[in-house]
């Protein structure tokens, strides 16, 4: 049976890599340090697989047809797609995928309800580079990735995304191979990408949603983050956090915030945090 | 809801961007013969000529996904240093005035306070 023996979260913004050197010493160093700390307690907990939570940034699936999950079922994936390398200062990666657990995850999601779309040839943008670029930089670990929609109308609540990552959980559990898998959420904290809050951050929404992680009540983190009030701290963008929802049902207790920035710079509240605890 | 809920899944717009950010003899053509790639993909006059002129607002107004509007504007301008004194911000700046001018006020006091 797989184990699940980490669960991490981090912003993605595509500044952490793309700009980097335009934010504050003060935030870059931060950052780094976090970003460090991380990768150490990652190595230290000896993943065979990341399974990262992450969104499509419209680049996979068009407004006409926009799935609420989507798994990478590749062997290899290759990233950053074309239209991000220049954006996202980065050099062309690979990473080996896993297949296998991947197609498990679709079609037992499938008998499980939950109607995940895959993809042979998933396109990554800064979602899945912005991690792999300092969690994952030699390709050591394997990487299934899962993207969700927190963009397209309707976006699905917390509530749902905290349900299919309990299912998720309890599959990967579930499979039948010795893997150790780690499990990556990305994205958030409050930025609204390309509307009228452009340059925006939400330092108070990214202060007290970090602090409701801390005390580690996801009943009262699920009643009181409602979708709207991402919505109200960065439309289209806040939203991310869903993906810190899916990871949160790997957990229990409290979160340890390594990092928070306000970093305006990167055009999106910036957090690390780690999950000492991993649900039973 | 946000800002987000005023796009409008059918406009042909956001059916082209989803294209040309895949293409890249699309994104060749895009300064020399908009207009070409326009007609190709049957935008209303009132589309082209929003993004002709670059004008965030109107974009955002006729339902154009949000998180294509920066991406129209890297067509433009090049995605190079795409900091916040990209050639962006002055267009955020005109589109949406009061937002834009918040959030400079909101990083002038991070600053101030050493921050940012």
């Amino acid at each position: 049976m797989a184990d699940i023996v980490a669960a991490m979260a981090m912003t993605h913004s595509p500044g952490l890599t793309g700009w980097f050197d335009r934010a504050p010493r003060a935030h870059q160093e931060s950052a780094l340090q976090a970003l460090a700390e991380m990768r150490r307690r990652l190595e230290a907990a000896r993943p065979d697989v990341l399974l990262m939570f992450s969104n499509d940034h419209l680049l996979n699936w068009p407004l006409s047809n926009t799935p609420e999950y989507t798994i990478g079922i590749a062997d290899e994936h290759v990233g950053p797609a074309d239209w991000f390398d220049e954006w996202l200062g980065m050099e062309k990666y690979r990473v080996r995928g896993h297949g296998s657990l991947a197609r498990y995850l679709v079609n037992e999601g499938a008998r499980r309800r939950i109607a995940f779309a895959s993809l042979r040839d998933m396109q990554f943008d800064d979602g899945i580079s912005v991690p792999t670029h300092y969690l994952n930089p030699d390709a050591r670990f394997r990487l299934v990735p899962v993207t969700m929609n927190c963009n397209v109308p309707p976006i699905p609540t917390p509530e749902r995304a905290y349900r299919v990552g309990a299912i998720v959980r309890d599959m990967v559990r579930a499979y039948g191979g010795p893997e150790r898998v780690a499990v990556i959420a990305t994205g958030g904290l409050s930025h609204e990408p390309g509307g009228p809050r452009y340059f925006w951050v939400d330092e108070e929404f990214d202060r007290w949603f970090l602090d409701m992680l801390k005390k580690g009540d996801h009943e009262a983190l699920l009643r009181e983050c409602t979708l709207e009030r991402m919505e109200d701290a960065g439309s289209g963008g806040t939203a991310e956090l869903l993906a810190w929802f899916a990871a949160l049902a790997f957990t229990t207790g409290p979160a340890e915030v390594l990092a928070y920035m306000p970093a305006i710079a990167w055009r999106s509240g910036t957090g690390m945090v780690v999950w000492p605890e991993l649900a039973r | 809801m946000g800002n987000v809920e005023r796009c409008d899944k059918t406009l042909r717009i956001n059916e082209m961007m989803f294209h040309v950010r895949k293409d890249a003899a699309l994104r060749e053509r895009w300064n020399r013969d908009l207009e070409g790639i326009a007609r190709e993909f049957d935008l209303s006059q009132a589309e082209y000529e929003a993004l002709r002129d670059k004008d965030v607002r109107r974009l955002n107004d006729m339902g154009v996904h949000q998180y294509y509007i920066p991406q129209i504007l890297r067509l433009f301008y090049g995605a190079a240093a795409n900091s916040n004194a990209h050639p962006a911000l002055e267009a955020y700046k005109r589109a949406f005035p009061e937002e834009t001018a918040k959030a400079l006020a909101l990083q002038a006091r991070l600053e101030q306070e050493g921050r940012a």
